[in-house]
């Protein structure tokens, strides 16, 4: 009967070593933990004859267990965390029973789960957790042979426990470089897109395509507010409704990089609410401000702090190329506007005598310089009959404003200028319509004459205008031409522009000219003046009217080293 | 330039998109076009077919992303065959088998339509 017994128990260690070398063969070559517990389970539950077990892992970083395998009735639940709070006495232990073990720290609900044996799983190196193990079926106690197989198994077991947790940390960690590597792509390959588009339609749809890809998302907005323009949201999918102007300026008001929408935000704006949206990413350059928000993710991910990197990454870059749209746009609206005044010169200049009428008996040279493309100053020489009209102006400012005064005087002269009238009635007419057509802060600043080709004498008014010079071979002085009255276009005519007359005698020189000539200035910002313009036209007052005005030109040339800030117009008569 | 085609053709009631060459931001919205177009002429049965799909981006992927949920309102879906492992990769990283079919072959897509 002892051999049998013998014989019996020799078949059965056997029988169990063969378990346990299949069962440890099979799971160091396993990395499924669900596989590996179950096992585990499994096995234990058929050796021990136990209706209910459970697995415990311990977590290092939350420093507690969770349920990983439950099976029987034990009350308990997988993915359930849980404190042990074991005495150090029975953490030391590798097999703690129930009840002759307990010191009082098992917990409660262990014990009413009917556990009555924990094995500690551990490595060499670490505590992995607890297989918890219920009382037999059939009451009985465990055997010390039976208690040793477990041990055995739980120790087979809790290197590929190991193993697999390792190897899952690696398929994460495998993972998470796999999708920054393909954030990476898809950085590169938007900017290389980004660079080569310059409209800004195909750059917002390839930034949403990316952003929907890479992200896993539906829904997004970008709103982007910049310098001198309201808020809009430039860009989005799947967005229902719409934000409010305030709403918008709110938004742009949540200073943080990245905020997680709470019900905080969610009830202040209620399209965040309605559209999910989990978080906001602020974005500055410059002078301009985004606001992305982000909906919710098609695998319910949350979203980490690497992905709020990524997003800022991508919406910097899509914001760098909206703005570079943005400038080029203006670039090209600017070059519009160029081409516009280019053209509105070409017609000021024909606004302009050209070529000069000749008159009988007078000289005339002319010469007119814009500063900027189109400009307010303005002179003419009208024929009439016996008549000659010789005019010149300077509108206040400069640009496009003044030249549209300019246009509107030059006409008014050229309709004015056969009708009989006296030179200060006409001038009176003028100033009446300039005063009405003007903003109150425009003036122009006008002399003309009226010139009688057979008696060779000059009536003129002079509007406000800088003197032109009276230089007569006789007088080592210039006379100046200032009978008149005010501006055009200051106050409505109450007093009559007075007149002036001069006969004109051979050799006699005029030299009218804008302030653009006696204001021009010197590197050192000193002005040119009425000085030196007086020595000059003296010294040349015996050239003809061309060399006279050319010698003017080429001395204020000089004097400004070539670099006139104002318009410059000179008109110089030469009676012979 | 990127060289990418899309191939049409229809088989019953479904219509099949071939996708052949690189699928990125360059030629993502010659991919939206042709979905577009496909939604505009009430045809909401889409099988995308990725025998010659040799690269797709992210951006590829958000045109998937943005008439997915129009196309199945519509009583449609856009089923993705035969696709490459390094092009499925790219898909699983992103998470699209959970949203979207991925089947291995063309017929499977068509019998999943049409049954």
């Amino acid at each position: 009967m002892s051999s049998n017994n013998e014989q019996m128990d020799s078949r059965h260690a056997r029988y169990e070593l063969r378990t346990l070398l299949d069962t440890s063969r099979m799971l160091i070559e396993s990395h499924d933990l669900g596989f590996v517990l179950n096992n585990l389970l499994l096995i234990s539950m058929g050796k021990l004859f136990s209706l209910r077990a459970c697995i415990l892992l311990w977590d290092p970083i939350k420093k507690d267990y969770e349920v990983a395998k439950n099976k029987g009735k034990t009350g308990l639940f997988e993915k359930q965390r849980m404190n042990l709070s074991l005495s150090d006495n029975l953490k030391s232990k590798s097999v703690i029973l129930c009840p002759q073990d307990d010191d009082g720290s098992v917990p409660e609900t262990f014990k009413k789960s009917g556990f009555c044996a924990l094995f500690s799983i551990r490595t060499s190196a670490q505590h992995i957790g607890y297989l918890c193990i219920g009382e037999k079926a059939n009451k009985e106690l465990f055997t010390e042979q039976e208690l040793n197989f477990i041990e055995n198994l739980v120790n087979v077991s809790a290197v590929a426990i190991a193993n697999s947790q390792l190897v899952r940390q690696l398929r994460t960690t495998n993972l998470q470089l796999d999708r920054r590597v393909q954030e990476m792509h898809t950085l590169f390959d938007l900017s290389k897109e980004f660079n080569a588009t310059v409209d800004l339609e195909p750059i917002l749809r390839i930034f949403k395509f990316a952003l929907l890809g890479q992200m896993f998302i539906r829904s997004f907005f970008f709103l982007l507010k910049r310098k001198g323009s309201d808020a809009e949201v430039v860009v989005q999918n799947g967005m229902k409704g719409e934000f409010t102007g305030d709403e918008m300026d709110d938004l742009l008001k949540i200073k943080q990089t990245v905020t997680r929408t709470g019900d905080s935000h969610r009830q202040k704006f209620p399209m965040l609410e309605t559209n999910k949206i989990e978080a906001l990413i602020r974005l500055e350059l410059q002078d301009e401000v985004a606001i992305m928000g982000v909906g919710a993710r098609a695998t319910n991910e949350i979203y980490t702090e690497s992905d709020f990197n990524f997003l800022s990454s991508l919406g910097n870059l899509a914001m760098l190329s909206v703005q570079k749209t943005y400038l080029l746009q203006e670039r090209i609206e600017m070059e519009r506007l160029e081409e516009e005044l280019t053209i509105a010169r070409t017609i000021q200049q024909k606004l302009l005598p050209d070529p000069l009428p000749k008159l009988e008996g007078l000289q005339v040279a002319a010469s007119n310089v814009s500063s900027q493309q189109v400009g307010g100053d303005y002179f003419d020489v009208i024929k009439n009959g016996n008549d000659a009209y010789i005019a010149i102006a300077d509108v206040t400012g400069k640009g496009i404003p003044a030249s549209l005064l300019m246009a509107n005087l030059q006409a008014m002269l050229h309709v004015l200028t056969p009708v009989e009238s006296t030179m200060s009635e006409a001038t009176g007419r003028i100033n009446d319509i300039i005063y009405k057509n003007t903003p109150s802060d425009k003036f122009i600043s006008f002399f003309w004459g009226r010139y009688d080709l057979k008696s060779g004498e000059l009536t003129y008014v002079n509007a406000g205008h800088n003197p032109p010079l009276l230089m007569r071979e006789a007088f080592s002085e210039p006379e100046l031409l200032s009978e008149g009255g005010v501006l055009l276009g200051a106050m409505p005519t109450m007093m009559k522009y007075q007149t002036g007359t001069i006969a004109l005698e051979c050799d006699d020189v005029i030299v009218m000219y804008t302030d653009g000539v006696s204001e021009a200035l010197s590197e050192t910002e000193e002005e040119y003046g009425e000085e030196r313009l007086n020595e000059c036209v003296k010294n040349n007052v015996s050239l003809d009217a061309d060399g006279i005005l050319y010698a003017i030109l080429e001395d204020v040339k000089e004097f400004t080293n070539n670099q006139y800030s104002d318009d410059i117009t000179v008109v110089v008569l030469k009676k012979c | 330039m990127s060289n990418f085609t899309i191939r049409k053709r229809t088989a019953d009631t479904v219509d099949v998109l071939e996708l052949v060459g690189e699928l990125d931001a360059h030629t993502a919205s010659h991919l939206e076009d042709s979905l577009k177009s496909l939604i505009e002429l009430e045809r909401y049965n889409i099988v995308v077919n990725c025998t010659e799909l040799a690269y797709i981006s992210s951006a590829g992927l958000g045109v998937f992303m943005a008439y997915i949920e129009d196309v199945r309102s519509l009583q449609g879906d856009i089923k993705l065959t035969n696709m490459s492992p390094k092009v499925y990769n790219v898909f699983d990283l992103l998470g699209f088998p959970t949203l979207y079919d991925i089947v291995d072959t063309e017929e499977e897509a068509i019998v999943m339509f049409t049954s």
